[in-house]
């Protein structure tokens, strides 16, 4: 699906089966299950799914994303009815389209300072700005302070708290369909394909004359719309906003979803989020308790290692392990070469500066 | 730019005749600040230097050092219920200098060794590839910070020091300083500081390591083991970083989320200055200390405070340094 | 391992997929294994879960806060200590014939987000039908708009002292049954302007709701009878180093209310002494944690001569607080018992003491929580059920109780930790001051309430009643 797309039709009858499950999902699980593993795995696969745009078509691993959604989140909390911050009581749709234009605005404005720096550097810079945003929220308390925004007015559309959790999932689910069909969309247009090329050949795209920095700029751009969007569904599922949401190790938990997935095939946002999702709240059950070191509280420790394990075997996530297997089954059945899916020349995560 | 820091220059004039004696304090604050802030960012700007590895697990290395040290001095001399009943970890117990300098140097040993353990296990075999190295070591300090939670609980706990040393010092005009703050951290760093300009202009070694931070692969040409200097040189910067976490857990405090705290601290000051640049590490972290030190203080105007946003400055100092050298102050395109 | 191996298959059955959603489930995640609704289930046990701080600036009050709760069940139901640590839990508390089960002792760390967590845990995952916590400002705050979202459980607050949870929020299934920061300041800014003759003060706190409200409450008083606060200091929450903040106290005025926590509290101290010498406690009075234990215990010699207030007092000699810390000392030993008249111990004592109490008056039937939620409303705590004083709710679920004015003073019994000294106790002090506060006065942060002379200050300025206990 990345590039070249050769996927085709099985590509789209596999979307297809997945979306019917989706669909089906909410009438087999209970509201714990569907509000707690789907939903969120959905709000923060999409997070997820604008990290993996920027690295698999930019080559830019950006620990910005969690920062940019931070703004419009927190946007969006300030400026609705809600208990803290500025408690602005604009319509939650006015609030939600005003949130959006501002984390875009503050992204494209992250990109400029940041696109000029590449690879690790790059790294470091957008992972700075992640964290200023967290310290600026959680200090000015004028929108909120450390005790965030609680009790949110939300559109009418998501249905009342304490209520039927499958609304929120559906408007979710949609979203999250969108910004995937979206994101492929784009990265099959000259603009996605010129991005690919400054990943691969930024010298030799600068020579043929692009504006290099201005394209990295608008990826990022796009990518902090993105984003957004998780940001503002992100308050719409937890009806509150503190500087905890959005601090470091959300950060960090964002960029293991996006590893644990795969860093370079867009689909791999879902399959981490809904992996870290499940970790999340059944890892407690079967963990064996080891003394001090492992047991129900030591989730982290159990993520760290899953996240280890992973960047350590397959630089492509679980999505990579997947290609590998088929590959493997594929030359096994002799069928030629080029019949699977190619897997871009080089992955980000082995890019050297 | 030379016009903006003219006005926050002239600013900081009137600010200081106002009120000297609080801006004395205040500047020994963020100078004594940025101490502790060299002593951990050189071993970042160290290892990144020579290696092009971003130790994502620096700020875990500070921490645990201070962790190491402050559980060498407690467990020699208090008793503990195991209810946890105490605010700072240590009560009033009492310690000699040797309680607070020999915990100091086994942990800042121990890290060493165990940055040496981290590099040959995680890194040797991936060298070049330096995105998956900080990812690695972003998967590390997670599972540190986890595991250190477990072992050493969430409560602020600080390393106390010497019984005999004073708690504060005068200076002329009045002006009371920690002493431990003031002349151990800021004596350290200034140690520190020299002892590695000689290390690296004036040994052997720091010739291998300036021509590898200039061609590694013309190094390696020259028969020369790098593995080896590989290795001493992570020793050295994890080190550095056991030191501060025991100077840091000394001065002010050690608790969950001062790993990550003090990594992001590394980073400014090293994007600041340019990564891999020691005297670049010096400029950044004084900037940074005396940013936020100033920022803490002086955004008051009038009736309007505005202190809860100096963050901003200290984010205005990272965007104005990148606008005008996007390698940092001291830096070079890789 | 093989479940979600399961759903990492089916996620990828289609290489095009865009998401997630998978046949697998898990234990108890589909809809025809249990129904996620509230209510005490089957058996007749009434599920009940308990919040309070393991780690942060109050992860020192984690076992404290569990006796507490712990030793009202063990007075009022019948129950035992299971361990020596007033975590490891209790067993066979009954009441009405219904057994009390203890879902889990939640462990938040003072962020409002996890507080949510590990409420969502006990709550949801746990399915327990009464919460009792948690311990700090913002995560009361979170916890009680939580409540609001969910009707069909009961909430009674553990010891976190933020105006806005009961004054603003006002949840109709949020109960709590001991005063908040700015009622635990009655009395200070009254002794502060008659009796120390202070024109001028500042105020430094931490940067968040409970010492907003702490400092609030001074304010109030102090200022509705003519004093001036000339400078507010804010430090970050979580802040370690306070060597800024300390800097920025101005030499010109005549007093300074102190509202820093916990451990930041200690450091603090250390920094201060540091900047300036000696804490000049003279001219310096403190929130509730100056005369808490724990704290009189690490620093304590530096904050003698110091005045404070709380609904607590170290010094009482009451037979029936007597009893209360012999009960504690009993259950947990000597060491915790000492903690007894830390507000934490007892603001989670009575918790756990108005909790029995309600469940007593509905049978220990839950199934209905509207019933239990009016019964709470309703309820008196007396005699041995508040040892330090009889408590009362107003109709925003907050607690009316009285308050007393403490100094600390040189260790005189001989354990070398300071002692307090109780002089002054303010009866029926309530929310509102009289009226100063209500739902729609601006909330308390870092530049309200603003200082203004008043014609109505607080009903019991210049009522206060003398009290000696040293004899």
């Amino acid at each position: 699906m990345t590039g070249t797309g050769a996927a085709g039709r099985t590509g789209w009858v596999g979307l297809a089966v997945v979306l019917v499950a989706a669909v089906v999902a909410p009438f087999v699980f209970t509201d714990f299950f569907v509000a707690v593993i789907l939903t969120k795995s959905l709000w923060l696969g999409i997070a997820a799914a604008s990290l993996i745009f920027l690295s698999a078509y930019g080559g830019m691993v950006s620990l910005a994303q969690v920062g940019i959604y931070g703004v419009a989140g927190m946007a969006f909390a300030n400026l609705v009815a809600a208990d803290g911050g500025s408690a602005a009581a604009w319509s939650p749709w006015a609030a939600t389209i005003v949130a959006i234009v501002l984390a875009v605005a503050v992204g494209l404005a992250f990109g400029a300072i940041a696109a000029r720096s590449v690879g690790i550097y790059f790294l470091m810079i957008t992972l700075a700005f992640s964290v200023l945003v967290y310290y600026f929220f959680s200090q000015v308390t004028s929108l909120g302070g450390f005790g965030g925004v609680n009790d949110v007015d939300l559109p009418g559309l998501v249905g009342r708290p304490g209520g039927d959790p499958t609304r929120l999932y559906f408007v979710t689910l949609v979203v999250a369909v969108a910004v995937f069909l979206a994101l492929r969309y784009a990265s099959r247009t000259p603009f996605g394909l010129a991005l690919q090329g400054l990943r691969d050949e930024p010298d030799r795209m600068r020579a043929l004359g692009f504006d290099v920095t201005r394209h990295r700029i608008l990826a990022f751009g796009l990518a902090a719309f993105v984003a957004a969007l998780a940001g503002v569904l992100s308050v719409w599922y937890n009806r509150r906003i503190t500087p905890g949401s959005i601090n470091l190790a959300q950060t960090i938990d964002v960029l293991i979803i996006a590893v644990i997935g795969g860093l370079y095939r867009l689909e791999g946002a879902w399959v981490g989020a809904i992996t870290y999702a499940l970790l999340d709240n059944y890892s407690r059950e079967w963990t064996p308790t080891v003394g001090n070191v492992l047991g129900a509280e030591r989730f982290n420790t159990i993520l760290g290692i899953v996240f280890l394990v992973i960047v350590l075997a397959s630089p492509g996530g679980l999505v990579g392990l997947w290609d590998q297997a088929r590959d493997r089954i594929a030359r096994r059945r002799r069928r030629p070469p080029g019949a699977s899916v190619p897997a871009p020349a080089e992955s980000p995560i082995t890019t050297r500066t | 730019m030379a016009a903006l820091v003219v006005v926050v220059a002239v600013f900081l004039v009137v600010k200081a005749t106002e009120d000297l004696r609080q801006f004395a304090v205040v500047s020994l604050n963020g100078i004594t600040l940025a101490a502790l802030f060299f002593v951990v960012a050189s071993g970042f700007t160290l290892i990144f230097g020579l290696m092009r590895v971003v130790n994502m697990a620096h700020g875990s290395l500070y921490l645990l050092g201070g962790y190491l040290a402050l559980q060498m001095q407690e467990s020699w001399f208090k008793q503990d219920s195991g209810l946890g009943l105490s605010l700072s970890g240590n009560g009033d117990a009492e310690y000699d200098l040797v309680g607070w300098l020999v915990p100091l140097l086994l942990a800042v040993i121990i890290i060493g060794v165990l940055g040496v353990i981290l590099q040959q296990v995680f890194l040797r075999w991936n060298q070049g590839q330096d995105l998956r190295q900080a990812l690695i070591t972003i998967a590390l300090s997670v599972i540190f910070a986890d595991q250190m939670l477990a072992a050493f609980g969430g409560i602020s706990k600080d390393i106390k020091t010497p019984t005999s040393w004073p708690e504060s010092i005068t200076l002329p005009g009045e002006v009371r300083f920690g002493f431990f703050r003031g002349v151990v951290v800021l004596g350290a760093a200034l140690l520190i500081g020299l002892g590695l300009w000689w290390l690296i202009r004036r040994t052997r070694f720091g010739k291998i390591v300036r021509a590898g931070v200039d061609d590694r692969d013309m190094v390696s040409a020259l028969g020369i083991n790098v593995q080896l200097v590989f290795a001493g040189a992570f020793f050295l910067g994890a080190m550095l970083a056991g030191l501060g976490g025991v100077l840091g857990g000394t001065m002010i405090a050690l608790a969950p989320g001062e790993d990550t705290s003090f990594l992001l601290n590394s980073l400014i000051v090293v994007i600041i200055g340019g990564m891999g640049s020691l005297g670049g590490a010096a400029i950044g972290a004084l900037a940074l200390g005396l940013v936020d030190a100033y920022a803490d203080v002086y955004l008051v105007f009038g009736d309007t405070d505005l202190t809860n946003y100096s963050i901003l400055v200290t984010f205005g100092l990272l965007v104005g340094v990148l606008a005008v050298r996007p390698h940092g102050l001291f830096g070079r395109p890789a | 391992m093989a479940l979600f191996g399961a759903v990492v298959a089916l996620g990828l059955a289609g290489c095009g997929g865009s998401d997630d959603d998978k046949g697998g489930g898990g234990g108890g995640s589909t809809k025809t294994q249990s129904d996620s609704g509230g209510g005490s289930g089957g058996g007749g046990t009434i599920k009940v879960g308990f919040l309070s701080d393991c780690e942060g600036a109050f992860g020192s009050f984690f076992e404290p806060t569990a006796s507490g709760f712990n030793q009202a069940l063990i007075d009022k139901a019948g129950a035992k200590p299971a361990g020596k640590k007033p975590t490891d839990g209790v067993t066979g508390a009954t009441v009405g014939g219904k057994k009390i089960e203890i879902v889990g002792y939640g462990c938040a760390d003072d962020t409002a987000d996890k507080a949510i967590e590990e409420t969502r845990r006990l709550m949801e995952q746990e399915d327990a039908d009464v919460l009792v916590g948690p311990l700090s400002g913002d995560e009361g705050i979170a916890v009680a708009n939580y409540a609001k979202e969910h009707p069909d459980k009961t909430f009674i607050n553990g010891i976190a002292g933020a105006q806005d949870s009961t004054l603003k929020v006002r949840a109709p299934n949020f109960f709590r049954y001991h005063p908040d920061g700015a009622q635990w300041s009655a009395g200070l800014g009254d002794y502060a302007y008659n009796d120390l003759g202070w024109k001028k003060a500042a105020i430094i706190g931490d940067d968040y709701s409970f010492p907003y409200t702490s400092l609030a409450g001074f304010v109030a008083e102090y200022c509705a009878i003519g004093g001036n606060i000339t400078k507010r200091i804010w430090a970050p929450l979580g802040e370690k180093d306070y060597s800024s903040f300390i800097s920025q106290i101005p030499d010109d005025v005549d007093g300074i209310y102190v509202g820093i926590g916990g451990s930041g509290l200690i450091n603090f101290v250390k920094q201060y002494r540091q900047q300036k010498g000696e804490l000049d406690t003279k001219r310096m009075m403190g929130n509730v944690f100056w005369d808490d234990p724990l704290v009189l215990k690490e620093v304590g010699s530096s904050l003698v001569g110091g005045t404070t207030a709380a609904m607590t007092a170290g010094d009482s000699t009451d037979p029936e607080v007597k009893a209360y810390l012999g009960r504690l000392e009993e259950s947990y030993g000597k060491e915790l018992a000492g903690l007894g008249p830390s507000v934490f111990t007892y603001g989670y004592y009575t918790a756990g003491q108005a909790l029995v109490k309600g469940l007593e008056e509905v049978g220990g039937d839950v199934s209905d929580q509207k019933k239990l939620q009016d019964a709470l409303a309703n309820l008196t705590l007396a005699g041995d059920e508040a040892p330090y004083g009889d408590v009362k709710l107003d109709e925003n679920h907050q607690a009316i109780s009285n308050i007393f004015v403490k100094k600390i003073v040189k260790d005189a019994n001989g354990d070398g930790v300071p002692d307090v000294q109780t002089f002054r106790r303010i009866p029926d002090v309530d929310q509102t001051f009289g009226g100063f506060f209500s739902p729609d006065s601006p909330a308390v942060d870092r530049n309200n309430p603003k200082c203004e002379k008043s014609d109505q200050p607080p009903p019991w300025v210049g009522k206060a009643e003398k009290v000696s206990y040293g004899g």
